[in-house]
């Protein structure tokens, strides 16, 4: 706690929250480019249904603005954390399925995988600064990839990539609430600022 | 000895085969080997090297560590930085590995001071690396997605080793791979990077001899990012005629960064960019309305875009892209000036009105037309004429007076302001002072002094001055506040332009003020034609014409005159420039000089050709001083001559002139008793027909042999006859006798004959004696006189007795002499004369006949004496022939002279016309 009471932990704290808002941002837009072009390259329908994707938190969640910051930013971390697990999976897939053929997708889930990584660096930093520090992984191993299908697995990655997208969205929000100095909402510097 | 030596070489012969058996059997075995093998040296470090020698070949060749040479290349090391560890070991050491070279050897000196090698290594000197510094990084984006990385360093020194770098990176939580710069040592571009993590980047450079890492940096990348500039750039004009529309598209993602922008423009034609204020743009946009244009002006647009934060680096300029602003109605009138000629009649102007065409700012669209109104001020009753014109001037015939001239443009938006030129009667007002110009910074400007009164503006007219060319005026306006301006116009160098400044008032004009001027001045093109207009004794007046204004090229400030002679120094004289004539005086006389003349702008000057003249002889008045006393001294000597000779001329005539007797007046006609008197002759027409005449002869008979005259005396006559006989036979000829003397004894005075004897004695003359003289019975007596000459005496004596014969015009008396070619000549006015004479004479006619005589008988002589004389008393025209020769009588009119005057000697005398030749 002695981090967070200091100015510097303050700022640090401030610039975390303000560069994840914007890299967030920046995920869902190079998200929803990426989205296109995998359907495109998938050969996939962009309106097709897919079911959620196992192991990753549903970013939708009821009283959301119920939560406290420690736990928004907690879940935030699992998810992308499960996200970075399995945008790894979706890019050793499409190398093996297409090798360096189809180099841009793979640029494109390279570059998504990274900034999902940078997230979770952000998320793990924020809890730090919370005096919690961020859960190990080894708490929550990867679910073993499942066997399935070429089909199915474009499908799922179709969803992880949609779920990411909405993910993005949220955790800006969730970042931009942590920024607001009201006490009611169970930010993190009022909670830091307690006794 | 001997055998000892040749045991040694020959055991060392044997070791070398052994040796090159082993190798040649593909088994290396030298015997011996340095420590370390192949070292790589830091540059001024110490360094030890041991070679260290086999154990068989110490007992096969009885070589030992002692024995060891090192050598660096082929230079033997210095044996103190050997060191002999033990039997087998050798070690050397050098304290600067900068000594050191490649190879590094060990050699062994056998017995028989042969050296061979042992070992040797390559030794590598160089510096580790050093730490690298200045490192920075820049993220350009270079497709929509794509931001890679680009990080430069400087390497540091040059190690003199195979260094490698590399650049790392990594997050808190995650390394990721190395970049490695290719082909440079310096820079390495890291293809993509992610934003909004804080990167660490440092370089790693490493070598053999060590490694150095740069400090790291610390960065997000996105605080490094240079965009791409906006594109699609398009430019449409708006409602206003001042304004135009941007619009763009951004080509980085407004969720990685938000941008500002700056927005630059210029017209068409311009080189510099108007900027519109950065804080107008200082906000995330696509599209901006520049505002503040000038109506129907075309502008080019380009836009750049950086971090919104200004972090990072400003994107390259975006593509330029034009648009025109819509038109507005002209700003201003055209300004409008006049030429006026009124010299084509006293009662009317013809009025030459010129207007600029507006400047496009000013014009704000196309000009359709001018509406030009001419108002009379002094007859206000007269409706204004209106014009409407497609040029930029007009030419009206107007009666004298004051206008006032409106101007309009007109576009398709509007009309302009009017411009208004007042055309007074007269240039009344007051007129600018002191017009002056200066060339500066390739223009000329013009200055001047206003008037104390109010100007509204000035006009300035100018024209390029040329002979080739006519004057062709143009002019600028200028407002009322100024003194001078530049001249906006295309001025040429080396042309004289004449300058007027008119001062324009609300009531009235100032007559123009002129002046002449260059923008640069230069060397006349030629030089001055000098030609001598007069040249004396020692000055010559040397003229020229002036330099045609295109040759001056400038303002000639002087003339110079060089003029010299051939040998002598060159003189020059400075001229004033207005003169076109000069005398150089002090010259020399009767030289050849070369003159040249020299024109001198500011510039400098230019010579015109040679011309050369000679100063004369004599100077003005000097020929005639000259002329003038020498005439008149020939003039004095002669009269001075004239009458010396008048006073004496009796004796001249005495001496030069004799005059010879006229034997027609010969007393001895008289004094023949058969010879009437002479007033009984007949006249001339009665005794000779026209024509003739009788020649005279003269009988030179010497003194010393009157009877016989051998055929050498007639000679001459031979040769006068032969003369005689190419003549018409008019003439006689020397040495014939021609008396009219009767063969009669001729009476002589004794006086003359005594005279004539003493003086002469070679030539006797018939003397013709007037017996009337002095108080005598005026009888003729014709004899021979036995004088010789000189007949002057007798002629002068003569001549003072018969003096009266000459003063009496009546009298001819006429003695032809064989003149030669000459007498036909002047035989005809004699005779014509003598015809005039001959009515009041008639009966004074004596006739002669001419006797040609042979030379080839001298005694024929005496004999035609006398015939001649018998002959000579016939009245009738007597023609004899001797010897087949024409003796033809001729007649001779004269007055018989009165026995007072007849001449008392025979001798020649002065005849006026025929001319006489003493004998």
């Amino acid at each position: 706690m002695a981090a967070a009471d200091s100015p510097s932990a303050a700022l640090r704290r401030r610039d975390l929250c303000s560069r994840g808002i914007r890299l967030a941002g920046k995920m869902r837009s190079d998200v929803v480019d990426l989205l296109d072009t995998y359907v495109e390259r998938q050969g996939l329908d962009a309106s097709a249904s897919v079911a959620a994707v196992e192991g990753v938190p549903a970013a939708a969640v009821e009283r959301w603005d119920e939560q406290t910051g420690t736990q928004r930013l907690l879940e935030n971390l699992a998810a992308y954390r499960a996200f970075r697990v399995l945008l790894s999976q979706m890019l050793e897939e499409h190398r093996e399925q297409l090798g360096e053929a189809d180099a841009t997708l793979g640029r494109a889930l390279a570059s998504v995988l990274l900034q999902v990584s940078a997230f979770a660096y952000h998320l793990e930093e924020l809890l730090r600064l919370e005096s919690r520090g961020p859960p190990s992984e080894e708490g929550a191993p990867p679910p073993p990839a499942p066997h399935l299908g070429l089909f199915e697995r474009k499908l799922r990655g179709l969803g992880v990539l949609r779920e990411l997208a909405q993910w993005a969205v949220r955790s800006a929000r969730d970042l931009r609430q942590l920024t607001k100095p009201s006490p009611g909402s169970g930010s993190v510097p009022s909670r830091a600022e307690s006794p | 000895m001997f055998s000892g030596w040749n045991w040694v070489a020959h055991g060392l012969y044997l070791l070398l085969n052994f040796c090159s058996l082993e190798v040649s059997g593909g088994l290396v075995q030298s015997c011996g080997h340095i420590i370390p093998e192949s070292p790589v040296l830091a540059l001024g470090s110490n360094f030890t090297a041991l070679c260290i020698l086999n154990e068989s070949c110490l007992d096969f060749g009885n070589i030992y560590a002692n024995q060891i040479i090192w050598k660096i290349k082929n230079r033997v090391v210095p044996k103190e930085q050997y060191r002999e560890i033990n039997r087998t070991v050798s070690s050397v050491t050098f304290n600067d590995t900068s000594s050191l070279a490649t190879p590094l050897t060990c050699n062994i000196l056998a017995d028989g001071q042969i050296e061979q090698n042992i070992y040797g290594i390559a030794v590598t000197i160089g510096l580790p690396p050093e730490k690298p510094k200045n490192l920075s990084c820049i993220v350009h984006q270079v497709l929509k997605l794509t931001y890679p990385m680009t990080c430069t360093w400087n390497p540091g020194r040059h190690t003199f080793l195979d260094t490698h770098f590399r650049l790392k990176y990594r997050w808190p939580q995650e390394n990721f791979p190395d970049c490695i710069p290719k082909d440079v040592n310096n820079s390495c571009t890291i293809p993509d990077v992610q934003f909004f993590v804080n990167l660490e980047v440092w370089v790693e450079a490493a070598n053999a001899l060590g490694k150095a890492e740069s400090d790291p940096l610390v960065l997000d990348p996105i605080e490094i990012v240079k965009p791409l500039p906006p594109h699609n750039l398009s430019v449409n004009s708006g409602i206003l005629p001042t304004v135009l529309k941007l619009a763009w598209e951004n080509r980085i993602s407004g969720a990685l960064m938000k941008l500002k922008f700056n927005i630059r423009y210029r017209t068409i034609g311009d080189t510099n960019w108007m900027q519109v204020p950065p804080e107008d743009t200082a906000s995330p946009r696509t599209s901006f309305s520049v505002q503040g244009l000038r109506p129907y002006t075309e502008y080019v647009f380009s836009i750049r875009c950086m971090k919104e934060d200004g972090v990072g680096y400003w994107s390259d300029w975006s593509e330029e892209k034009t648009g025109v602003t819509t038109e507005d109605k002209p700003s201003k009138g055209p300004p409008i000036w006049r030429i006026i000629d009124a010299s084509r009649s006293p009662a009317f102007w013809t009025v030459h009105l010129m207007w600029k065409a507006l400047e496009p700012f000013e014009a704000n669209g196309i000009i359709l037309q001018y509406e030009v109104t001419v108002r009379a001020k002094s007859s206000l009753s007269s409706p204004p004429e209106k014009y409407d014109v497609n040029t930029t001037n007009l030419t009206l015939k107007l009666p004298n007076g004051t206008y006032e001239v409106t101007l309009i443009a007109r576009n398709r938006v509007g009309a302009s302001p009017p411009s208004v030129l007042l055309i007074p009667a007269t240039n009344s007002k007051a007129p600018v002072k002191n017009v002056r110009t200066l060339p500066k910074d390739g223009k000329l400007w013009v200055g001047w002094t206003a008037p104390n009164s109010y100007v509204l503006k000035y006009v300035i007219e100018w024209c390029l001055v040329s002979n080739s060319s006519d004057c062709i005026i143009e002019w600028q306006n200028e407002p009322g506040n100024v003194q001078g301006t530049y001249l906006k116009g295309d001025i040429k160098p080396f042309k004289c332009y004449l300058i007027t400044v008119y001062s324009l008032y609300a009531d009235g004009q100032g007559s123009g003020q002129s002046v002449k001027a260059y923008l640069q001045q230069d060397r006349p093109s030629k030089g001055p034609t000098v030609q001598t207009k007069k040249v004396g004794k020692a000055e010559a007046v040397l003229t020229w014409n002036h330099l045609t204004v295109d040759e001056q090229n400038g303002f000639i400030r002087s003339y110079t005159i060089f003029y010299k002679t051939v040998d002598g120094n060159e003189t020059a004289v400075t001229v004033d420039p207005s003169k076109t004539e000069y005398t150089l005086s002090s010259l020399t006389s009767d030289t050849l000089y070369t003159v040249r003349m020299m024109a001198y702008t500011d510039e400098g000057g230019r010579s015109g050709p040679d011309f050369t003249f000679t100063t004369q002889k004599f100077g003005k008045g000097e020929i005639e001083a000259i002329v003038v006393p020498v005439c008149l001294a020939f003039l004095l000597i002669v009269l001075l001559g004239v009458l010396f000779c008048f006073n004496k001329r009796d004796l001249i005539k005495k001496h030069i002139w004799p005059i010879v007797p006229d034997p027609s007046k010969s007393n001895i006609a008289q004094w023949s008793p058969q010879v009437p008197a002479k007033h009984n002759f007949s006249s001339k027409d009665q005794m000779y027909p026209e024509g003739s005449f009788t020649d005279v002869s003269v009988v030179e008979i010497e003194a010393d042999d009157k009877k016989s005259f051998s055929e050498q005396d007639l000679k001459p006559f031979d040769l006068l006859k032969k003369e005689k006989s190419t003549s018409e036979g008019h003439s006689s000829g020397i040495g014939g006798s021609s008396c009219m003397s009767s063969p009669r004894q001729s009476v002589s005075d004794s006086d003359e004959g005594e005279t004539t004897q003493n003086t002469s004695s070679t030539v006797q003359y018939s003397t013709v004696v007037l017996n009337g003289y002095r108080d005598q019975t005026p009888v003729q007596v014709f004899s021979r006189s036995e004088s010789t000459q000189p007949l002057l005496d007798s002629e002068e004596r003569s001549e003072d007795h018969s003096g009266g014969a000459d003063g009496t015009s009546q009298r001819q008396q006429y003695f032809k002499q064989n003149g030669g070619q000459d007498e036909t000549n002047t035989d005809r006015p004699c005779f014509e004369r003598t015809k005039q004479i001959t009515p009041t004479n008639e009966g004074d006619l004596v006739g002669f006949a001419q006797l040609q005589i042979s030379g080839q008988s001298s005694q024929l002589l005496g004999l035609g004496l006398q015939k001649n004389t018998q002959e000579a008393a016939l009245p009738d025209v007597l023609q004899t022939s001797i010897e087949g020769q024409t003796v033809r009588p001729e007649t001779v009119e004269g007055n018989p002279p009165s026995v007072d005057e007849m001449p008392k000697s025979y001798l020649p005398q002065t005849v006026r016309q025929g001319g006489y030749m003493p004998q």
